[in-house]
């Protein structure tokens, strides 16, 4: 790898700055088939002479001329050609990258292309699902490393998703925790959305508030389970208010987070535009924190998708929590990760969804960011 | 000039003429957190009159070091809650003490103030929307008016885009037509080009003098740089160092004038003499407030006796 002439300062084998404007003004003043002297070679290539104007008129070999200030600073600011890496060279790189921003790999804040982001995601991926097939490999469940009732092969998994589909009714359980955690959701939005935006209004409502929200948040939220459970009962309504608590408990602060940070100059420019305190609150406050308000029921609704699981595995009932209680208890195992895997992707597939439909609310919002 | 007389002077308004105040100072005091430790005198015994000239408004430049009590000032005539009331004395405009914030009294602020979920049509006739009632105007009159002054500050073509995609200089012509659009008679800058870069500033000078014509509203700018003030200011008050006052004033300075570059005027002779007086009074109060703080031991917030 080349350096920047800058860099190399200190090195104790380096020429003065007249030899080596010499000896590179020597070497560019060569006719081009002719192959210059190895050390002339070397500096001209080091410092990418190969595509650099001479930097004279043609001085003869060994005549030291002083050098000219102004191609020196260029010289020193420009950062020779890729790919003219020579052999001399080779031998000093170890030396020469030692700065922080030219280290060989593993650059901070690096840029790198898309397909290299997708390869290097890809791949730790490709050697779980390498790992996962070996430990499961073998013709008798004797010969495998891991027994099939334990984990079974992946092919296995895939071959039971026709059972997973038909026998367990996928689609109508899959439509019963969504449309669980809707209904969760749109209650604790119900509730934290006002809340939290007089929250962040009035100091005074917050003071009232905050420490029951602060309660909230060290709360462990699997323990609400069998509370709900006393409460409510094992029917529809233990799984929403359970999904509705843990939802309010999640979004509150960030609804108060996104309502604090609105600047205040907004607030005091809304002053001066004879704004009242109903208009202060819902076109300013509310009105810049959309976009933060909108961010924090994306990544709510995101951890819904634990929630549901945990308070559906409480009992054997409807839900995709339900099938992996049943595959635990029952089998097939295999149902267990194709549950898992399904889980995922909804969530990705409604994650991208609130995304889109963050990018038509704010478009400003995306373009800023961009 | 000592201080009785530069008092007297601040306080005289237009002497003679029959002209009713817009602006009254009287032994305004402001400390922050008194009683505590931290109490900090911003602003001590600051009295001036600023009377409505008939088809003319003044223009009012304020300088000083930083941490004098400038936006205090401002922001005392604007009464926002933060600092309202003064610690002593009153602050009246049109003869009726501010108790708020209200839409006569326009104000633009050094950092950027549009609202970024609207567009700059939006932003521009907020002020009207949420005037509405009060105003009686239609929507097409509200978008008219919008429209004609996001023209007059050459933002005409922009209307549809958001403050993101606009440059500072662009954001602070918004922030001037939202203002002027509910055409207020005070308007207050508080160092709104600062963050501009030279030939921005240059422009936004000329546009706001050229408004200023126009609209014919008492205004206050506070600025750091001194040929801003004196280029702008038909009065520049130049503030002492913490707690402030107005130590130095300079009346009838070099008007601004409509068609006049800004760039030119300020390279003008004449106008520097003008900067160098001014700053000679700027270091002036500086040195003598250092004098007075190490007489004073290390305190140095007795009240200066000048």
């Amino acid at each position: 790898m080349f350096k920047r002439r800058g860099e190399r300062r200190g090195e104790p084998d380096e020429p003065s700055a007249p030899a080596r404007e010499a000896a590179a003004g020597a070497a560019a003043a060569e006719p081009a088939p002719a192959e210059p002297a190895g050390r002339a070679r070397w500096w001209r290539l080091w410092r990418g002479g190969e595509t650099a104007p001479p930097p004279a008129p043609s001085p003869a070999p060994g005549v030291v001329d002083p050098p000219d200030p102004t191609p020196a600073v260029a010289e020193a600011v420009r950062v020779p050609p890729k790919g003219a890496a020579g052999a001399p060279s080779e031998a000093a790189a170890g030396a020469l990258t030692r700065s922080a921003t030219h280290a060989a790999w593993l650059r901070i804040r690096e840029e790198i292309p898309a397909w290299m982001a997708w390869l290097l995601g890809i791949l730790p991926i490709l050697a779980l699902l390498g790992l996962w097939w070996g430990v499961t490999a073998g013709a008798t469940p004797e010969s495998r490393l891991i027994s099939p009732t334990i984990l079974p092969s992946p092919l296995e998994v895939v071959r039971s998703f026709p059972s997973l589909w038909f026998d367990r009714a996928l689609t109508r359980n899959l439509a019963v925790s969504f449309s669980r955690v809707v209904a969760g959701f749109a209650v604790a939005v119900a509730i934290a959305f006002p809340l939290g935006l007089a929250m962040g209004a009035f100091t005074k409502i917050k003071a009232t508030f905050n420490p029951l929200a602060v309660f909230g948040a060290y709360l462990p939220i699997p323990a609400l389970v069998p509370l709900t459970l006393s409460l409510f009962g094992t029917g529809e309504e233990q799984k929403v208010a359970f999904l509705a608590l843990a939802f309010v408990i999640y979004l509150l602060p960030l609804v108060v987070a996104a309502v604090d940070q609105v600047d205040q100059v907004y607030l005091k420019t809304a002053y001066t535009l004879g704004a009242n305190r109903w208009q202060a609150v819902t076109r300013v406050l509310l009105g810049v924190a959309w976009p933060d308000v909108f961010q924090a029921m994306r990544l709510g609704f995101g951890i819904g998708w634990s929630y549901i699981i945990l308070a559906e595995m409480v009992d054997i009932g409807r839900g995709l929590g339900g099938i992996i209680i049943i595959s635990q208890r029952r089998g097939p195992r295999e149902h267990i990760y194709l549950v898992l895997l399904v889980i995922v992707a909804l969530a990705y597939l409604t994650d991208k969804l609130w995304a889109w439909a963050g990018r038509r609310l704010f478009p400003y919002r995306v373009e800023s960011r961009r | 000039m000592t201080a009785g007389e530069l008092r007297e002077t601040l306080t005289a308004g237009a002497a003679g003429r029959d002209c009713e105040p817009v602006v009254e100072f009287e032994g305004v005091e402001k400390t922050f957190h008194p009683g505590t430790p931290r109490a900090f005198t911003a602003l001590t015994d600051v009295s001036f009159r600023i009377d409505d000239l008939p088809g003319y408004g003044e223009f009012i430049a304020i300088i000083g070091p930083s941490g004098c009590g400038k936006s205090t000032l401002l922001n005392l005539i604007q009464g926002f809650p933060d600092v309202y009331p003064p610690t002593r004395g009153s602050v009246r405009v049109r003869g009726v003490e501010v108790t708020g914030p209200g839409r006569d009294r326009g104000m633009i602020f050094q950092k950027y103030s549009s609202f970024p979920n609207r567009t700059v049509l939006e932003n521009v006739s907020f002020g009207l929307e949420i005037n509405r009632r009060e105003l009686k105007l239609s929507r097409s009159e509200m978008t008219d008016r919008a429209m004609a002054l996001i023209r007059r500050v050459g933002l005409g073509g922009h209307e549809h885009k958001h403050p993101h995609q606009l440059s500072g200089g662009q954001q602070q012509r918004v922030a001037i037509a939202r203002s002027l659009v509910l055409k207020p008679r005070i308007l207050l800058m508080d160092e709104p080009f600062s963050a501009l870069d030279e030939p921005t500033r240059y422009e936004m000078q000329r546009l706001i003098t050229e408004l200023w014509h126009e609209v014919e509203a008492t205004v206050f700018i506070i600025t750091h740089s001194l040929s801003e003030a004196v280029y702008l200011g038909d009065r520049v008050w130049v503030m002492t160092p913490a707690p402030g006052r107005i130590g130095a004033a300079f009346d009838d300075v070099i008007p601004p004038t409509r068609d006049s570059d800004p760039m030119m005027v300020q390279e003008s002779t004449a106008f520097k003499e003008v900067v160098v007086e001014v700053a000679r009074a700027f270091h002036e109060l500086e040195r003598r407030h250092e004098e007075q703080a190490a007489g004073d031991g290390r305190g140095g917030r007795g009240t200066e006796g000048a």
